[in-house]
């Protein structure tokens, strides 16, 4: 939609070239620049309220920079642009036994990984990069991209740590994209559509409308989906792939400087896309919680950035709570719990979209 | 199968009673710190007392400070100190007991002497310190004496000694210039006698 419209405008404006390829060009790589931007700032943001939350929670203060001489900031505001550039004048170093385009390779395909998925993310009524109308598809299937680049990064580093990550890892993410795909499937009944822009319209008009609210079943699929979409971001409890008191730092062992950054970033934007899934899937996306307060296509923008962060912040919070789980935990949690519940969260619903809606 | 539901029950209700623990202390982040910010806020400092009531056992060895104007430069506290870290260099007076200019201090002590000799270099090492408080006893003016305690009035206590750099831990007390002083002072008169 963004794509669409950065194109009319330019042809628009320049109406002796119109129908140019290069415009073309410039309408998707603009987006992709803004996504970076975003995701930039997206990433200072999240790690500074990680730091201080967990701060907080542990009756700490984090990082306050107060007094002379070289400190971050007021309220340490600066420590996570302190800890990026740490990052990226850090020695980067490629280990003399590693397969070395390997190494190279899987910082950058977690990373896009993670930035394809923003593609198909709805920001707001009109901002959307790309309306697919198989938006939810879409974003399920790229998020697999991840598992690629985890095993590629724990195989190339030749180190016995990361290789365990890489597996752990593998075997986590392909678990528990079934119950998360499994509570995708509830939503994807009610709303009819696959396209992200379609199920956010059917959750019109307040908060009881929300599909999470829908019928006594939708709860219980979001939480299954939260709790799956917490083991795909690898985030605590079910931080197995680094975890570090077993594996030292799991797939990354070997990585430092800008490589190690941009795991780290990518790991971030990973759990923005999720949490955006689950507004858009149950929290009714950019709708206003209220049916005509503030629930203008200008503010669509801010209710979607909120609601998200909102999860975001619970994931913080889970993961200064609950200790990291076991593997045969994990994958008990997953098979033993979450699929057989997801499996008669299908069936009820629908009986109840038959008898009931 | 009810065992089955019945940990699922436990594991949620036990998560969410985590949660609602670990959210209380987010929201009362205000009062329930345990951080203190170092160098602007301190622990209080706890009264000293070691069991002992004789007086002199009970002082507080913290640092040793040197009142330079008071100090005649008799090499007590140096010959007294049993590692010698204290180095003193004096130089005779042209004049006794009035003040001089250059040198800014020379004149009369407090208790009434006066004084014959400048003070050029007076370093005390309290990296070598031993905290044996032997110095301060035979001095005849009590000018060197431990900060805080009963010398509290006199200077604030001062116990962390946390520097930069290692050289930082020698304190130079006598007054910066006085050498210089007392060479141009010297110059002077030499050049007045010729």
């Amino acid at each position: 939609m963004t794509v669409d419209f950065i194109y009319d405008t330019l042809n628009d404006f320049f109406p002796s070239l119109a129908g140019n390829d290069f415009f073309l060009f410039i309408s998707m790589l603009l987006p992709i620049a803004g996504l970076l931007g975003f995701i930039t700032i997206y990433g200072f943001g999240v790690i500074y309220s990680e730091i201080k939350v967990s701060s907080f929670i542990q009756d700490k203060t984090g990082p306050m920079g107060q007094g002379p001489g070289l400190h971050a900031g007021k309220w340490g505001l600066l420590q996570p642009v302190a800890d990026g550039i740490k990052l990226f004048i850090k020695e980067d170093i490629i280990p003399a036994s590693a397969d070395r385009p390997l190494f190279i390779l899987a910082p950058f395909m977690i990373f896009i990984g993670a930035l394809v998925a923003f593609i198909a993310v709805p920001f707001g009524e009109k901002i959307i990069i790309a309306d697919m109308n198989i938006g939810m598809l879409y974003i399920l299937g790229v998020g697999s991209i991840a598992v690629i680049a985890l095993i590629l990064a724990g195989w190339s580093s030749n180190n016995k740590w990361a290789l365990y990550g890489g597996m752990r890892s593998a075997a986590q993410i392909i678990s528990y994209e079934i119950p998360a795909g499994i509570s995708l499937v509830v939503v994807i009944m009610l709303a009819s559509s696959l396209n992200m822009q379609d199920i956010i319209a059917y959750q019109k008009g307040g908060i009881f409308n929300w599909i999470i609210f829908d019928n006594p079943f939708m709860p219980i699929a979001f939480v299954i989906y939260f709790i799956s979409a917490l083991a795909e971001c690898n985030r605590t409890p079910f931080d197995l792939p680094e975890s570090e008191s077993e594996l030292v730092a799991g797939f990354v062992t070997e990585y430092s400087g800008t490589r190690y950054a941009i795991f780290f970033l990518s790991e971030y934007a990973n759990m923005f896309v999720v949490s955006a899934v689950a507004v858009t899937a149950f929290l009714g996306g950019w709708q206003s919680p209220f049916p005509n307060f503030l629930n203008t296509p200008a503010f669509s923008m801010f209710w979607m950035i909120s609601k998200t962060f909102f999860l975001i912040f619970i994931m913080i919070w889970v993961r200064w709570t609950v200790p990291r789980l076991r593997v045969d935990q994990l994958m008990h949690l997953c098979w033993k719990v979450f699929i057989p519940i997801g499996l008669f969260n299908v069936f009820g619903v629908a009986i109840w979209t038959i008898v009931i809606g | 199968m009810i065992k089955y539901f019945k940990d699922i029950f436990t594991a949620s209700s036990a998560i969410l009673g985590g949660m609602f623990i670990t959210f209380n202390h987010l929201i009362r982040a205000k009062s329930g710190i345990a951080t203190l910010q170092y160098p602007e806020e301190r622990w209080p400092r706890p009264e000293r007392n070691i069991g002992f009531n004789h007086e002199n056992y009970n002082v507080i060895r913290s640092r040793l400070h040197v009142d330079m104007d008071d100090c005649i430069g008799c090499l007590k506290c140096e010959r007294a100190c049993p590692v010698d870290c204290i180095k003193i260099e004096t130089e005779k007076a042209p004049d006794r007991g009035t003040d001089i200019k250059d040198v800014k201090h020379i004149g009369i002590t407090k208790n009434g002497t006066k004084k014959a000799l400048v003070v050029t270099r007076f370093d005390i090492d309290m990296s070598e310190c031993c905290y044996c408080n032997l110095c301060t006893y035979p001095c005849p003016e009590e000018c060197i004496f431990m900060t805080g305690g009963p010398n509290a009035p006199k200077h604030p206590i001062d116990y962390e000694f946390s520097e930069p750099d290692r050289s930082d831990l020698i304190y130079r007390f006598a007054k910066p210039g006085t050498k210089e002083g007392l060479e141009k002072l010297l110059d002077k008169k030499q050049e007045v006698e010729a």
